[in-house]
């Protein structure tokens, strides 16, 4: 393989995995800049979708339907920890909420555990050769999950751009006050929020197991790389989150090779710190818009 | 009995070390470190490493601390330029590297395998001596600790602390440097987190990477909220009934033998998540909080 053929593979893969990270930094985001707080929890809703794709996928006979039941479920889950936990810490310091966060986290991996084990699942899709496109080697699974992925996010942002809800929740996301005032009901707008998370949550959740495996630490190692692209987006852009995604899966598999693959979480943390201390606004932030 | 009492009575003056820790750094700064667990690997390792070469277990803890302290100071200079939620991330990120140090530099840490054979203090007393001079070991250091808390929290150093954490820009305003205070601040943690680390290690005898997960953080975080942050009475009686509560949960088994050693580990586990929810909804200030401010 010529090193321009593996080039282009890394670039492949790494804007793949990109996507699923961008999609984990969009939930990431779309909290802070509308619930102001950093969700730790995103990673383990994120799994808790995997499992129950998975479970009901198994159940149903079919992907499709396990999809959809994940998506639902996961939002379930993710309103139920806004109304239990998240809606009471509103009005404290979100560090409160970040380390209620964490709680939830915690809760939900390890009562998931308790019923289903720590041993690995997969999906049961057919294993198809990759194909070879002049020397791109180009897995199927990897285009489905590329499609769906940008399709999710496309989706997202249609909802954010063009619906009186993503109106709604693009003005509390500015000025919660104002927004009220306005005559927006933030409670419909924040339960449509985190309806939104559970689903966003769920679905990359789904596409890490069918890139690789489903266990339950999945959601958690990708709270670094989701916390890594969205600091990288300016922390309250979710274009930014998206792009920050990219750039991180890029990073990931280019720099794989050169720093070894154990070490690809370490390169997420360097590009967090250097970010920090360079940009503390991120590439799409507005300087010190952070509350 | 008297030796499992006196080997809960150390865990839990391990966990009273690392209580202090972050109370040290949260409650009088308010600079959050959810990267605990990595100055305690760190503390492990370095006494580990220098013992099992033939240092005296003394300086190995000693090392620990400046070891502790000195991977602080990279990140207190960087904390002091960021919001507490980024230190948070960056500290978490901190200590997935370090783990991930751990496990892939075998010629330093033996990976997965562990590093062992670390020797334990005492060893020519027998089994009951030798744990209970073990916790007077573990005892000692906590009151050097809560000493240094008090001196901190009491003196004019200490007020400088509480007003960095209530109103730094008042502070910036009588021309005190926050930012030197809050790195002093991290540093001294830090080592009391490498401390709590090389005893562990020393008390067990034995170092992995797997040992050095993020729960050991969040424990020490949930005992330090339930017990009342920016108190040492809070860090310590927290602590206590932490451990008391998961000891505890071993004898649950007795009850109900159906329930599995794996199964009991995620039942732990997810008791740390729920009272950690359950402690910021209902009892911010702690059990014996500072009801007093805020």
């Amino acid at each position: 393989m010529s090193s321009g053929q593996w080039i282009a593979n890394q670039v492949l893969n790494g804007l793949v995995e990109g996507l699923v990270v961008a999609l984990v930094a969009l939930a990431i985001t779309l909290v802070y800049a509308i619930a102001r707080f950093s969700n730790a929890a995103t990673g383990d809703y994120l799994t808790f979708g995997a499992y129950v794709t998975k479970g009901a996928a198994t159940w149903t006979g079919s992907l499709a339907a396990g999809f959809v039941a994940g998506m639902v479920a996961t939002a379930l889950l993710s309103v139920f920890f806004y109304g239990w936990v998240f809606r009471r810490l509103l009005q404290r310091s979100h560090v409160i909420a970040l380390v209620a966060s964490i709680g939830v986290a915690f809760f939900i991996r390890h009562t998931m555990t308790l019923f289903t084990g720590h041993e690995p699942f997969v999906f049961d899709v057919p294993i198809v050769r990759a194909w070879n496109i002049n020397g791109l080697l180009l897995q199927p699974t990897d285009v489905a999950v590329a499609v769906a992925g940008v399709a999710s996010l496309g989706l997202v942002f249609a909802l954010l751009h063009f619906t009186a809800l993503g109106r709604h929740m693009r003005a509390v996301a500015d000025n919660v006050d104002l927004a009220r005032s306005s005559g927006i009901d933030t409670d419909r707008v924040m339960i449509a929020l985190w309806l939104l998370i559970g689903a966003i949550a769920a679905i990359a959740g789904t596409l890490v197991g069918l890139k690789s495996v489903i266990h339950p630490e999945m959601g958690w190692d990708l709270l670094l790389p989701g916390f890594a692209a969205a600091i990288l987006g300016g922390f309250a852009s979710p274009i930014g989150a998206v792009v920050g995604g990219l750039v991180i899966g890029l990073t990931h598999e280019l720099a794989a090779p050169f720093v070894g693959y154990s070490y690809k979480l370490a390169v997420s943390f360097l590009i967090i710190l250097a970010f920090l201390l360079w940009r503390p606004g991120g590439l799409f932030g507005r300087v010190e818009e952070v509350r | 009995m008297t030796s499992y009492l006196l080997a809960i009575a150390i865990q839990v003056g391990i966990l009273m070390i690392l209580t202090l820790s972050l109370s040290i750094q949260y409650g009088m700064t308010g600079l959050i470190n959810f990267g605990l667990v990595a100055f305690y690997a760190l503390g492990a390792y370095a006494s580990g490493l220098l013992t099992v070469a033939g240092w005296p277990i003394a300086a190995g803890i000693g090392v620990a601390a400046l070891v502790g302290s000195l991977a602080s100071l990279p990140l207190g200079f960087i904390a002091v330029r960021l919001k507490a939620e980024y230190l948070a991330i960056v500290t978490l990120g901190f200590a997935e590297l370090v783990r991930l140090v751990a496990l892939n530099e075998q010629w330093l840490t033996r990976g997965t395998t562990g590093l062992g054979g670390i020797p334990r203090p005492f060893q020519d007393q027998p089994p009951i001596v030798q744990a209970a001079l073990f916790l007077a070991v573990v005892v000692f250091l906590i009151v050097v600790f809560v000493l240094v808390s008090r001196r901190l929290t009491v003196s004019p150093y200490g007020r400088i602390l509480a007003s960095i954490r209530d109103n730094e820009a008042a502070v910036n305003a009588i021309g005190k440097n926050p930012s030197r205070f809050k790195i002093q601040i991290f540093a001294i943690g830090s080592a009391a987190g490498a401390v709590a680390g090389a005893l562990q290690a020393h008390y067990i005898g034995y170092v992995s990477p797997d040992q050095f997960v993020a729960h050991v953080t969040f424990m020490a975080w949930m005992a330090m909220i339930l017990g009342g942050t920016g108190r040492v009475s809070g860090a310590l009686i927290g602590a206590f009934v932490i451990m008391l509560f998961f000891e505890g949960s071993r004898f649950l088994r007795d009850v109900m033998p159906w329930i599995s050693e794996v199964e009991m580990a995620s039942v732990r586990l997810a008791a740390v998540g729920l009272l950690l929810i359950l402690a910021t909804l209902y009892r911010p200030q702690g059990i014996v909080g500072d009801y007093s401010s805020r």
